[in-house]
């Protein structure tokens, strides 16, 4: 199988390559001609979902992403668009079959205001994570709910800018994490923390470990750019296959 | 005094919002909290204020299972103490 590292569509371009991690950029800002040739790549269940969208935006971040992975998809495991089915496990994680049978690639999708990401790895679990730098409504709150004990003190020990910035990135690292693990939010985030090293910003990749299972080690990368917060998980362990 | 209904719709009016609008008009009591288009940082701060207004701790796990704003609702009516 071939990662499509250097395969660009009419949205999407290649954003990065981590290991062996490809990880594209979707661009889900309005364009009706976009929008039309994601929708032609949509099974029936997935034009049925994106009906229920009860907003336009969130309608078409969903489209557009899905068209963008359903082509990735085809070309990474050389099969045509009426072959692959996009099944959830339980918790919501995605995985691919094609004519039925499960497909080891791992992938995962993100997405937030113009940006999409689609991380696609040949194998195990990836989780990525992708949020705009804009400002957020109650941080507080979502600080209490989400990091532990350290990450709250350096978040609010912040402020402006630079609160939101690096709220921004340890919540992108811990929901990468979450959903590279399977669990995406139904896991308490605040129950383990990011590597000092990438809170810090003096790292941008770094092996962690859930307390819950230290037998299994992630890449954690810090992806973002000063338009968006992003990160990457990703372990090639057979024990989380 | 408020019913749960309302002051779950207070909640989403007073807080969550979707492009610049209000994530809750109209609210569709049936449909999914995702389908309405929220993020995931809007989902987990919901979350926490649904906790804080109703004083109830409700873990990540079981908030994830409630799909619907009536599924919340129904959960909160249950629970209540």
């Amino acid at each position: 199988m071939n990662v499509p590292s250097d395969l660009a569509g009419d949205w999407w371009q290649p954003f990065s390559t981590q290991d062996d991690v490809a990880v594209m950029h979707a661009d889900l800002a309005r364009d009706a001609a976009n929008e039309q040739h994601a929708w032609a790549w949509l099974d029936a269940s997935e034009r049925h979902r994106a009906g229920r969208f009860r907003h336009d935006g969130a309608r078409r971040r969903y489209v557009l992403c899905r068209g963008a992975l359903r082509s990735l998809l085809c070309n990474a495991l050389s099969c045509r668009n009426r072959q692959l089915a996009l099944c959830a496990a339980e918790h919501g994680k995605p995985f691919a079959t094609v004519d039925g049978k499960r497909a080891a690639i791992g992938f995962n999708v993100s997405h937030s205001g113009s940006h999409g990401l689609i991380a696609l790895a040949p194998e195990g679990q990836v989780g990525i994570d992708v949020e705009e730098r804009v400002p957020r409504r109650n941080l507080g709150l979502l600080a209490e709910a989400v990091l532990g004990p350290n990450e709250q003190a350096e978040v609010m020990a912040a402020s402006g800018a630079e609160q939101l910035h690096l709220f921004l990135d340890l919540w992108t690292m811990k929901e990468a994490l979450t959903k590279a693990h399977g669990m995406g939010l139904s896991m308490d985030a605040s129950a383990f923390e990011i590597p000092p090293p990438l809170r810090r910003g003096s790292s941008r990749s770094e092996v962690f470990r859930f307390p819950d299972m230290p037998e299994v080690t992630w890449q954690l990368r810090n992806i973002g750019t000063d338009r968006f917060a992003a990160a990457l998980a990703h372990t090639s362990d057979a024990r989380c296959w | 005094m408020s019913t749960t209904e309302e002051r779950i719709r207070a909640l989403i009016d007073d807080n969550l919002e979707i492009e610049g609008r209000p994530a809750g008009q109209p609210l569709n009591l049936e449909g999914s909290i995702v389908d309405a288009g929220l993020s995931s940082t809007d989902i987990v701060a919901f979350w926490q204020l649904v906790c804080e207004e109703f004083s109830v701790d409700i873990p990540a796990e079981d908030f994830a299972e409630l799909l619907t704003t009536s599924d919340l609702i129904a959960h909160l009516e249950a629970n209540a103490g």
